[in-house]
């Protein structure tokens, strides 16, 4: 409940703060953004299935930020960092579908 | 416990969750099956708030998805599509504006020559207009149709005795005109190419309608050929006085012809081609 308290405090300061995105960030953040996404989904997912740990939740998540945002970098270093984020995310929406079908499973039964 | 990451990766598990919520309806009645069941434990994670150390870590997270996922959605949604793109897009996307800008200069450069024609050919067709509306004020003068004014002299024949008879008048209209008369009115009859003159018994007829003495002709012409052509020794004015009319003539800065010929159309002459 404290989690999803704090998701939505999140959107609401987002929303009303509007910060400027420094633009040193601008090309990682909506990767970024995907790859919490996932572990989000991935840390539902475990809750339902009863093997929700906080701690590895932390690191998925952050591991997974890094590591998207890294592979963009590196991407954009080597000259084809469109074409890399665009594999980054489509990996992501895969896991986030994959992980969405089996939340719903436990959810609806179906 | 890392079977958070582990599905994530492998697609057997997702085959796998299938068959273990379908046994658990079954027995599903018993308290201590229903705890296990994962909508239990999703209410049981949501309602009573228990502020454990891992509920206010992973809100922590949470928060700050939360706030880059709004500040992301917002700055996408606030600022052009310019913010964020690469830097090979920027370029790409200045190439296509170049050479859009391009196409529309030369689309400009085409339309400001057409736009140049047509104002050309406009004026052309105005001039010609204009000419022509001259052209035909001009013939109108000739043609009788168009009141005419400008220098000249009035003409005026006393003829108390009768004696003046149509052919003195054809005589005075043939001085006139070789003296250089433009336009000619006798009377209130304007006289065109096609006057002609007959005696009649009360009198004299031009073009049919009948005149009567004073005849005053007032002639738009250069009063200073006019008045000497009429007056040379032997001439209308001289005739006139041998028939015991009296002719005077008065020069005018300013004369009006403005009576006014029915125009006729030819019934049988044709323009022939040249």
């Amino acid at each position: 409940m404290i989690a999803v308290l704090g998701l939505v405090i999140g959107v609401v300061v987002g929303l009303i703060v509007q910060p400027e995105v420094p633009d040193a960030v601008v090309p990682y953040l909506p990767i970024a953004v995907v790859a919490a996404l996932d572990a989000v989904f991935g840390g539902v997912r475990a809750m339902l299935d009863g093997i929700f740990d906080d701690k590895v939740f932390v690191v998925s998540f952050l591991s997974n930020v890094v590591v998207a945002a890294l592979i963009v970098y590196l991407g954009d270093q080597l000259g084809v960092g469109s074409q890399l984020s665009t594999g980054v995310v489509v990996v992501l929406g895969i896991r986030i579908f994959s992980n969405a079908a089996a939340i719903r499973r436990h959810v609806f039964r179906a | 416990m890392a079977a958070e990451e582990q599905p994530e990766p492998q697609p057997e598990p997702q085959a796998q969750p299938e068959p273990t919520p379908e046994p658990e309806p079954t027995p599903g009645p018993g308290p201590a099956e229903a705890e296990s069941t994962p909508r239990h434990r999703l209410r049981v994670a949501l309602w009573p708030p228990r502020l454990s150390r891992g509920q206010v870590v992973v809100a922590t997270l949470l928060l700050v998805l939360g706030f880059a996922l709004a500040v992301q959605v917002r700055s996408t949604n606030d600022h052009s599509q310019l913010r964020g793109a690469r830097q090979e897009d920027l370029v790409r996307i200045l190439d296509e504006l170049d050479s859009r800008q391009q196409r529309l200069q030369q689309e400009k450069t085409q339309l400001e020559q057409s736009l140049a024609q047509l104002e050309n050919s406009s004026n052309q067709a105005k001039e010609a207009q204009e000419q022509t509306r001259k052209k035909a004020t001009e013939l109108g003068v000739l043609a009788g149709t168009v009141r005419a004014t400008g220098p000249g002299i009035v003409l005026t024949i006393d003829d108390p005795q009768r004696q003046v008879k149509a052919d003195m008048l054809l005589d005075t209209l043939q001085e006139l005109r070789a003296a250089g008369a433009e336009a000619i009115q006798i009377n209130d009859v304007r006289v065109v190419a096609g006057t002609y003159f007959t005696d009649a018994d009360a009198g004299v007829q031009v073009d049919g309608r009948k005149v009567s003495a004073p005849f005053k002709f007032t002639v738009v012409g250069n009063p200073q050929d006019l008045t000497p052509a009429l007056n040379i020794p032997g001439g209308v004015v001289r005739s006139l006085e041998k028939q015991q009319a009296r002719a005077t003539i008065t020069q005018e800065q300013k004369v009006v012809v403005d009576a006014l010929a029915a125009p006729t159309v030819p019934q049988y002459a044709k323009p022939a081609a040249k």
